[in-house]
């Protein structure tokens, strides 16, 4: 178990060492894709075969885990990737919904891939898997930058249905539209600089 | 004719600031240099400005001037903004070099330094690193 403590002020990173986590400290916060990144290279250094991304906010059940990577194995894929429209969603708000259905279909109409959920951070992928990804977005537009990887690697995924359960924690860490409009300017000022 | 003297200067060093950024973003030096020979065509022949501002509906030329500087101006941000995000990239790898080989060494002195199962693509930082620098040099 791998934690990236992303310029933490509060005692995440002790409890996560106390509870034998293996901690990896940002010196300053970058954001969730950044810490995404350092985790998979920290995994990858120690030789994962398997690598699974979870999100600390609680919106995600560790129950879902033995899916996904079963489903690695079972239909010899490079990525399984969580969807809260295949599966359960408890307390998602009205407007949540549409956002992420926007960015779903932003996703969709840009990488050809025939996703559900465009921005769920509970996915599974292999050691190859995640050697072809290099996420350069530091914060939420890495959600969108995982599949136009993916989809430019060629290598193969599969949804599976997991169960999100919104709270107000989750809700006040997770996207807003305006860091939607943010998720915008980041992909195109991506495209112009070499 | 002073105006147009300064107004000329002004634009050569937009030319030289379009050829020095080519390097580092083509569609930026693209923009500044496209911007910079309209201004100074606008600049010595005026009656191209009129004639242009009057076929977009503009009005004046000297309007037209004033967007274009604006249009400028627009660029010129936008290329900070792409600075900045490359200054961001850096002190992301080197944040991450430091979580990960501070990682690395609070294992080793725990006596948890397993070695790598899987060591044939990449077993250390120093490979991955490589090769994302190979990365970067082939985009």
């Amino acid at each position: 178990m791998v934690v990236v403590a992303d310029g933490s002020t509060d005692a995440t990173a002790a409890v996560a060492a106390q509870a034998g986590a293996i901690v990896l400290s940002h010196p300053v916060n970058l954001g969730q894709g950044a810490a995404l990144q350092t985790g998979i290279e920290f995994a990858l250094l120690r030789g994962a075969g398997f690598i699974v991304t979870f999100d600390a906010d609680g919106q995600h059940r560790a129950a879902d885990i033995g899916s996904l990577l079963g489903a690695l194995t079972k239909h010899h894929v490079d990525f399984a990737l969580g969807s809260r429209f295949l599966g359960t969603v408890v307390n998602m708000p009205r407007s949540r919904r549409l956002l992420l259905r926007a960015a779903t279909w932003f996703t969709r109409a840009t990488t050809g891939l025939k996703v559900t959920d465009s921005h769920n951070g509970l996915r599974a992928m292999t050691r190859r898997g995640a050697s072809s990804i290099r996420l350069r977005q530091n914060r939420m537009a890495h959600a969108s930058e995982i599949l136009h990887q993916i989809a430019r690697s060629g290598l193969t995924y599969i949804e599976m249905p997991v169960t999100i359960q919104y709270s107000g924690y989750s809700l006040a860490k997770g996207q807003k539209l305006s860091e939607f409009v943010t998720v915008l300017i980041d992909l195109f000022a991506r495209r112009l600089h070499r | 004719m002073i105006a147009q003297l300064i107004l000329t200067a002004l634009l050569f060093g937009v030319l030289l600031y379009a050829w020095s950024e080519y390097r580092r973003s083509p569609v930026i030096g693209n923009l500044s240099f496209l911007a910079a020979l309209a201004g100074l065509d606008f600049v010595w022949v005026p009656s191209h400005a009129t004639r242009l501002a009057e076929w977009a509906g503009v009005g004046r030329g000297v309007d037209l001037v004033i967007y274009i500087w604006v249009m400028i101006s627009w660029i010129l941000l936008l290329n900070l903004h792409l600075k900045m995000r490359a200054q961001l990239e850096l002190i992301t790898a080197l944040a991450r070099t430091i979580a990960i080989s501070n990682a690395l060494q609070a294992l080793k002195d725990d006596g948890r330094s397993n070695p790598p199962q899987v060591p044939s693509s990449g077993g250390d930082l120093a490979a991955l690193q490589s090769r994302h620098r190979e990365d970067d040099a082939r985009s």
